[in-house]
């Protein structure tokens, strides 16, 4: 059985389908991108793995896990990085609450932060270059957020991380951190990561595993053999021929 | 008549905690919408708990049936904006409904009973008298249950507000603090409006948890328990002295803080 395993699966939002058929299989360890045009159910198939929506047919496993009926094993293996633009910026939460929020919503209340989790905090905070805890999360750069927001995912030790267009509101430099940040926790942790984007420049060079979704499962495979024209003809209907920087995202502005 | 201002007093202090308790979990969950449905839907249920008590002489406190609809209609907001509306436009909704039974049982409680409107209008402006015993014992045994409760789930609420999907995903029950959220609130709004009235309860929610916010990182619950104690307070002795009800001294009082807070900035 592969670690990651979805089979047949399908979800609609008020009867119109969001995936379609959407099978694939991933065997640890892997780094692997998921790219499609804008509804193309990217982030659907996120919450689909992390039990947050449950699909109408076809079944999804992580680690052997089936996602709706052994949501919590699969909760403690998984951690989640939304998209940047998903959280609320409003709320008046430090760095180190933030991060806490990893470790302690897994707890049951009364929640505080002990000694060990600060500890932690601490040093997920090392991992992802940063070193303010009493920051205001609201006062960060957006590629700060971004390490943040990976940080929270890291304190709960995860054994994959499933990131929401991790290069969204960022220029192309930070983008490229990013992608090199995930890439040291994948090699030096360990920690398989599946992120979805509409685009894979920042990380092509690191040769993930693409996975060309746009509803249905187009092609899956290392970069050089899945991105090729008539493959990406038939996840972006329309494209008659593979313009200059297209895998840059430059299409979806 | 020192004893009857020591009572009023002591009650204002009782209220501003009760305020102090639940307006900064409001403000930082970003439900001061919410607070609007509630104070709403607590107005209706009292007058409709005055209705009844009249018509039927039911016999039954009209805060308690006040706190009942409060709950009722929270969880139609809940409902609503989790399965077919957006958050603001459930809200609009249940408020709507929520007026509507104010209308129509205001209207008919003037049918069947001279002092019916009296006795629903208490509950939108607050007693003209100073408190009585019996409104201090109901202000603290709800703070009793509202407060420790109210600290004890401050940090899920944020979560909640922070990132959603993320609570979820981490494995924070939503709902279960949603509702319990709710029923706190409900029961706090209902008993402040049987003291202080349905408007200055619905001031008193907003401004401590915004005033805390906007002046403290480190100890927001003082500030918001300070500021709704002063507010309070503040509010009775202007109240006295203007011989208006407690609900307009909040007001008027709120209303000059938030134009200092305003022109401070500027």
């Amino acid at each position: 059985m592969a670690d990651v395993e979805l089979k047949g699966v399908y979800y609609s939002f008020d009867g119109k389908p969001a995936l379609e058929d959407v099978s694939f299989e991933l065997d640890s360890p892997f780094f692997c991108a998921v790219m499609g045009p804008n509804g193309a159910g990217k982030t659907t198939l996120l919450k689909l793995m992390l039990g947050l929506l449950k699909p109408r047919r076809g079944s999804i496993r992580i680690f052997g896990y089936d996602v709706v009926r052994d949501s919590g094993a699969v909760r403690r293996l998984v951690g989640y990085v939304p998209q940047i633009i998903n959280v609320d910026h409003h709320i008046p939460m430090t760095v180190e609450e933030v991060i806490a929020m990893g470790a302690l919503a897994r707890d049951l209340p009364p929640r505080f932060a002990t000694r060990e989790v600060r500890r932690k905090i601490k040093e997920v905070l090392e991992l992802v270059e940063l070193d303010d805890p009493s920051a205001l999360f609201s006062e960060l750069s957006g590629g700060q957020k971004q390490r943040v927001l990976i940080a929270r995912a890291l304190i709960g030790d995860p054994k994959l991380l499933l990131l929401d267009e991790p290069y969204s509101m960022l220029d192309f430099d930070m983008k490229c951190e990013i992608s090199e940040l995930l890439y040291r926790l994948h090699k030096e942790r360990g920690v398989d990561i599946l992120l979805v984007a509409h685009e894979l420049s920042p990380c092509i060079h690191l040769e993930p595993i693409v996975i060309l979704l746009n509803k249905r499962v187009y092609a899956i495979g290392r970069a050089g053999e899945v991105l090729t024209l008539e493959n990406l003809r038939k996840a972006y209907p329309g494209l008659t021929e593979v313009p200059a920087g297209f895998i840059l995202g430059e299409d979806h502005g | 008549m020192l004893e009857l201002i020591l009572l009023a007093y002591f009650s204002a202090i009782a209220s501003g905690l009760l305020v102090g308790s639940i307006s900064l979990p409001l403000i930082l969950s970003r439900s001061t919408l919410f607070a609007l449905t509630m104070t709403h839907s607590v107005l209706g249920g009292a007058i409709l708990g005055v209705y009844l008590n009249v018509v039927f002489n039911l016999g039954v406190p009209a805060p308690i049936i006040a706190f009942i609809t409060a709950l009722l209609l929270s969880i139609l907001v809940a409902e609503l904006s989790e399965k077919i509306f957006s958050e603001d436009v459930a809200i609009a909704l249940v408020v709507a409904i929520a007026t509507t039974i104010t209308v129509i049982f205001s209207y008919l409680v003037v049918q069947v009973s001279s002092t019916g409107l009296a006795q629903a209008w208490l509950y939108v402006a607050g007693s003209s008298a100073v408190s009585t015993m019996e409104d201090l014992q109901k202000i603290l045994s709800a703070l009793v249950v509202v407060a420790p409760l109210m600290h004890l789930i401050t940090r899920e609420l944020k979560y909640i507000a922070f990132d959603m999907d993320g609570a979820i995903a981490m494995g924070l029950n939503v709902r279960v603090y949603r509702y319990l959220f709710f029923g706190l609130s409900a029961l706090a709004t209902a008993i402040l409006a049987s003291s202080i009235g349905i408007l200055a309860t619905h001031i008193l929610l907003a401004v401590p948890g915004a005033l805390a916010i906007k002046l403290t990182r480190r100890m927001p619950y003082l500030v918001s328990y300070l500021s709704a104690i002063g507010l309070s307070l503040g509010g009775y002795a202007i109240a006295q002295l203007l011989n208006i009800p407690p609900s307009g001294g909040i007001g008027i009082l709120s209303a000059i803080t938030i134009i200092g807070m305003v022109v401070k900035r500027e």
